[in-house]
C-alpha cells in the first residue's frame, strides 16, 4: 500500500520509527514532511496528508503531533476523509472497521513507540465491514462545504507564514 | 462557565454520571444537557454540542459515545469547529491550551468513570494560550 506520513517538529523521531516500520512491511511511504525539529505548524502537514488521500495518490494516511489532536482536525477538515484521532488498537480497529477511515492519528508524545506502531499496523490490517455505510455518508454529509483554493495548492498558508516569518504570531 | 453535553445510546451512562459529577461537587459549572434521552447516533449527538459552542450558546462542550473517534470526526467536519477525543488527563489539559478545543469527545467504551472525571477537569480546568499556538488555530478557521 502506499501510506501517506505527516507530522509537525514535536514528534519528527516519531514518525521516522512509524515510516521505517511501514517500509519494512514492504509499503511505499509519502513522507510529506516536516523533517527535523525546526518549529513548524501541524495544519500545513494535516492538509498535504489529506490532499494525498483525496487524490487517490495515497490509500491512507498517518497524521502525528503532540496529542494528535490539531493534525487530526486539520485532516479531517477534507471532503473524502475520515481522520480518526485514538490512543489504542481498539479505536483504531474500530475506525477502519465501522467508520471506513481513511487516515488514522495518534499524539506521538502521548503513546510510546511500541502502542505507536501497533496503533498503525493495526488500523491497517483492519478491513471496513460494509456494514456502516449510511453512518458513513452521514458522517461525510456533515462537510457540505467545500473550500477549492485548500485542495493541492502549494500556496495556500502564504499569508499566515507571512505573518509568522513578521513576527505577528508571539508568546 | 456553560458546559454543553450530550450523547448517543453508548455514551449516555457515561453523560449522566459526568452531569452529575459537574452538578453536585461545589463546581461553578452550568451544564446544558442537549440529549435528556440518547442521540439516534454519534452524528447527532456531536452535532448538538458543536452547534451550541460554535453559536455561543455554551463555553465548551463535551461529547459521548462508545470510542470518542466519531464524535471528534463528525464534529470536527463542521467549519471552525475543534473537538479532541481524549482518553487520558495530559491530552485533556494540553488540547485546551494549545488547540483551544471547543470540545472533548470520551469513548464510555474506553474510558472508565475515575479517568472521565479526571480528564473533564483537566479540559475545564485551564485556558487557551494564544501566542504561537494561534497561527495553526487560524490555519485550521481556513479550512471547509
Amino acid at each position: 500500500m502506499i501510506i501517506a506520513l505527516g507530522n509537525d517538529h514535536i514528534v519528527t523521531d516519531t514518525k521516522i520509527k512509524i515510516s521505517e516500520m511501514l517500509k519494512a512491511m514492504g509499503h511505499k511511504v509519502i513522507d510529506v514532511g516536516t523533517y527535523d525539529h525546526t518549529r513548524t505548524h501541524y495544519p500545513i502537514y494535516g492538509l498535504r496528508v489529506a490532499n494525498l488521500v483525496r487524490d487517490g495518490k495515497a490509500d491512507y494516511g498517518v497524521v502525528l503531533c503532540g496529542t494528535g489532536v490539531g493534525i487530526s482536525t486539520a485532516a479531517d477538515k477534507n471532503q473524502g476523509i475520515r481522520a480518526a484521532l485514538v490512543a489504542d488498537t481498539t479505536a483504531a480497529k474500530y475506525a477502519k472497521e465501522h467508520l471506513n477511515a481513511n487516515v488514522i492519528s495518534f499524539g506521538g508524545a502521548v503513546v510510546g513507540e511500541h502502542l505507536a506502531e501497533e496503533i498503525v499496523k493495526t488500523f491497517l490490517a483492519a478491513d471496513y465491514l460494509g456494514e456502516d455505510d449510511d453512518l458513513v455518508k452521514k458522517i461525510d454529509a456533515v462537510e457540505s462545504e467545500d473550500n477549492p483554493e485548500q485542495h493541492d495548492n502549494p500556496h495556500f498558508y502564504d499569508h499566515e507564514m507571512k505573518l509568522w516569518d513578521e513576527g505577528f504570531y508571539h508568546d | 462557565m456553560k458546559i454543553a453535553l450530550a450523547s448517543d445510546k453508548a455514551g449516555f451512562e457515561l453523560k449522566n454520571y459526568i452531569k452529575e459529577y459537574l452538578e453536585n461537587e461545589g463546581k461553578d459549572y452550568e451544564v446544558v444537557d442537549l440529549s435528556e434521552e440518547p442521540a439516534a447516533d454519534f452524528v447527532d449527538s456531536s452535532l448538538l454540542v458543536t452547534h451550541a459552542v460554535l453559536d455561543g450558546k455554551t463555553d465548551r462542550g463535551i461529547m459521548f459515545d462508545e470510542y470518542g473517534t466519531g464524535s471528534a470526526m463528525a464534529s470536527n467536519k463542521v467549519h471552525g469547529m475543534v473537538t479532541a477525543n481524549v482518553t487520558e488527563e495530559n491530552t485533556a489539559h494540553m488540547t485546551t491550551q494549545h488547540n483551544g478545543a471547543k470540545a472533548i469527545a470520551i469513548g464510555a467504551g474506553i474510558v472508565g468513570k475515575k479517568r472521565a472525571e479526571s480528564i473533564v477537569d483537566e479540559y475545564l480546568g485551564v485556558n487557551y494560550a494564544g501566542g504561537r499556538h494561534q497561527i495553526r488555530l487560524d490555519m485550521l478557521e481556513k479550512l471547509y
